[in-house]
């Protein structure tokens, strides 16, 4: 008990001389969870999370620039950007403001585009009367040109699929309504002909006896519509935001880094002499581990507070959607102690192991990034490779997301997140034993 | 007067008198020690006996390389010998290591404290390891402080030490638990005149006290005027043992230590 105490105010004691050190291992990690999570928040928003400003050049100024934009300001998912300034944007200066990055695209509408709609799909509903048979009087069928999108080159690949295909829709939608409104006017008017042409009238054939006018119009709203249900468990999830994603996500980038000082501070015990004279001491080696884990452990949590704060309250000031823990704070706490503890034990294995601080550095800070690309820090797990997803399940940082993800994101509880916790709690336990073992070698001289 | 035919043979030491002032029954006892580092070609300590009495200053003097280092860490439990034994205050070191080492100190060749903390921040936590607190701990702190002449400079961080006061606090930290033996790997070296001759001082002081000392050093003179008996260490083996006075006697033509030591290890380089 000695060793444990001793050992936990000299490691907070020399932390405390090491101000910049400590100054390093506190903000760092919060600028991290500051910057991607607004970075991030960016790119949630590129993707959908917000409507995506998109210029619109209308040079047709007929019905069909007013139906696209009516229809996507309905969908929501762009937002349309005509005039800047008073003045309405030219086909130039569109493209140009595209060219530069300041719009990821632009719509042009080309003059005389609507007139040519109607007047095709007129001439279609016609010859959709005339006889197969008859292939002379039929015309090929034509598109009409005028529509045009400019992207910035930029832009990536599911990005432009994500906004053609809405473009597409709204297209189809008025399409389809034109379609149906040419159709029905020429049903009327061949009935017309007919009636004219000498089909008899029913008995009593006055005027209320002429065919009716036919309202063939279609509605561009889905008759079968997609609902998206809260969850197979009924509850209600929140809707991911940047913040709860990244905030633990990078917290746990941050946390496993205290890997680099813990085997620093080995290292330098070794080369410098001290651990020697630790090892010719009366005292346990699982008293002096122990002391190690529980000051850097005090850390962990330090900058897991702080990077919770800076995902509650910083974000929000920034015009992002801030960190909402909910009511499983305690829950989040012991995730929090089961990572902090999981990468003390790895820091102190690699510092016992490690031959050289450089060895030591290099090691650690590739590793973590290693496991934090496996596990969906980075990029989530779902999108990776299926070999990768197999993979990654043996990231530490994969079991820490999952339970933080699992609590903040899925709602659950602490008896959702305890296979992964378990996970946590064994791979520290299996470093610090690595680490004890191979300690108890050397002080045997072995 | 011995004669150049008495430079040692590998079966044969040279031996001086044993007494030395102090010394009294044995604490210390080293039986056929050897030790063959892994994918070495040659023993780095090689079948070595000595014995080393209460109360008495023993040095342990050699090139580079000729294992002196090797037999304190044998001494301190951290290496493990090859064969032979060594028994501390009558108890196997093999045996019970763990019940051993409050029995004595070491000051390793390197500066073994914290760099970041105070001297006296230092002693407290290698105290508190050593199972002392309280007054206790702050009373020996102090002791050791002012007998490495560091009392006013207790509280200032060991990386502002010039490199004797690292040393003088390196030796206050070694014999903070009042050891009943004190290893000590060249505790002089690099450091200047004045703080050589407080910590010969206070070896003495520590003799004085009852103390027994095991120590390196490339220092002869040093030697020749501290210890109560030498061993001479060449290649791992013992090729010299006795107190400095009749070492250097047992050589003929050598004046003091230093020459009586070129004498017995030869003038070739050890690299």
């Amino acid at each position: 008990m000695r060793t444990l105490v001793a050992t936990i105010r000299k490691e907070l004691l020399e932390l405390r001389r090491d101000r910049a050190g400590v100054l390093v291992l506190l903000v760092m990690p919060m600028a991290l969870v500051l910057i991607v999570s607004l970075v991030q928040d960016n790119v949630m928003r590129a993707t959908g999370e917000t409507p995506i400003r998109v210029l619109l050049v209308d040079q047709d100024n007929g019905f069909l620039g007013r139906a696209i934009e009516k229809h996507l300001r309905l969908d929501g998912g762009l937002e349309l950007i005509r005039k800047r300034g008073d003045r309405e944007i030219s086909e130039e200066a569109a493209r140009k403001a595209v060219v530069d990055g300041e719009y990821r695209f632009c719509i042009l509408i080309a003059p005389g585009a609507g007139a040519a709609l109607r007047e095709q799909v007129r001439r279609r509903a016609v010859e959709s009367f005339v006889p197969a048979s008859n292939p002379a009087k039929r015309e090929a069928p034509a598109t009409v040109p005028g529509l045009i999108l400019h992207f910035d080159p930029a832009v990536q690949g599911a990005f432009r699929t994500a906004v053609v295909n809405s473009l597409q829709r709204v297209l189809l939608g008025i399409e389809l309504r034109e379609k149906g409104a040419a159709l029905s006017d020429t049903i009327e008017r061949k009935m017309r002909q007919g009636i004219a042409g000498g089909i008899p009238l029913p008995p009593g054939g006055d005027a209320a006896n002429q065919p009716p006018p036919m309202r063939f119009e279609l509605d561009t709203e889905p008759v079968l519509k997609l609902a998206e249900a809260p969850d197979s468990g009924g509850r209600s999830p929140r809707r991911p935001t940047a913040a709860q994603q990244n905030v633990p996500a990078w917290a746990l980038f941050g946390m496993f880094f205290i890997v680099v000082p813990v085997s620093g501070a080995l290292i330098r015990e070794r080369q410098s002499g001290t651990f020697r004279r630790l090892m010719t001491m009366p005292i346990s080696l699982a008293g002096l581990l122990a002391g190690k884990v529980v000051a850097y452990v005090l850390v962990c949590t330090a900058q897991f507070v702080l990077m919770v704060a800076i995902g509650a309250f910083a974000l929000p000031l920034l015009g992002t959607s801030g960190l909402v823990v909910g009511p499983e704070a305690p829950t989040v706490a012991v995730i929090a102690l089961a990572a902090s503890m999981a990468a003390t034990g790895y820091g102190i294995m690699i510092g016992v192991l490690a031959r050289s601080y450089e060895q030591a550095s290099v090691f650690g800070a590739v590793s973590i990034v290693i496991a934090a690309a496996l596990g969906g820090v980075m990029i989530p797990v779902y999108v990776m490779p299926r070999s990768m997803q197999a993979v990654s399940v043996i990231s530490p940082l994969a079991w820490g997301l999952n339970a933080f993800q699992d609590v903040l994101v899925r709602e659950g509880t602490l008896r959702t997140v305890c296979p992964n916790l378990a996970r946590l709690t064994l791979f520290s336990l299996a470093t610090l034993s690595v680490a004890w073992w191979s300690l108890r070698r050397s002080r045997s001289g072995e | 007067m011995a004669s150049e035919s008495n430079v040692p043979t590998e079966r044969e030491p040279v031996r001086g008198d044993a007494t030395g002032s102090g010394a009294g029954d044995e604490i210390l006892k080293v039986h056929r020690l050897m030790k063959v580092y892994r994918s070495a070609e040659t023993p780095a300590v090689d079948g070595i006996d000595f014995v080393v009495r209460r109360g008495e200053i023993f040095g342990l003097l050699g090139p580079n390389g000729a294992g002196k280092t090797t037999v304190i860490s044998i001494l301190c439990t951290l290496l493990r010998p090859t064969s032979g034994s060594v028994t501390l205050c009558s108890q196997d070191t093999q045996r019970s290591p763990a019940r051993l080492r409050s029995l004595f100190g070491l000051a390793p060749q390197e500066i073994a404290l914290y760099p970041s903390l105070t001297a006296r921040e230092n002693l407290h936590y290698f105290g508190s390891l050593y199972g002392l607190s309280g007054r206790v701990l702050r009373n020996r702190i102090e002791e050791c402080l002012a007998l490495v002449g560091l009392s006013d400079r207790g509280g200032t961080r060991i990386d502002t030490f010039s490199g004797g006061m690292k040393r003088r606090a390196n030796l206050a930290a070694a014999i903070l638990h009042s050891p009943r033996v004190l290893f000590l790997d060249e505790p002089t070296v690099g450091v200047d005149a004045q703080s050589r001759n407080l910590i010969l001082d206070n070896l003495q002081a520590l003799r004085d006290d009852g103390a027994t000392i095991v120590y390196t050093t490339h220092y002869m003179e040093e030697a020749e005027n501290l210890c109560d008996r030498v061993a001479v260490m060449d290649c791992g083996k013992i090729v010299a043992e006795g107190s400095p006075r009749s070492l250097v006697a047992a050589m003929d033509g050598c004046a003091n230590l230093e020459e009586t030591f070129l004498r017995l290890t030869g003038r070739h380089l050890r690299d």
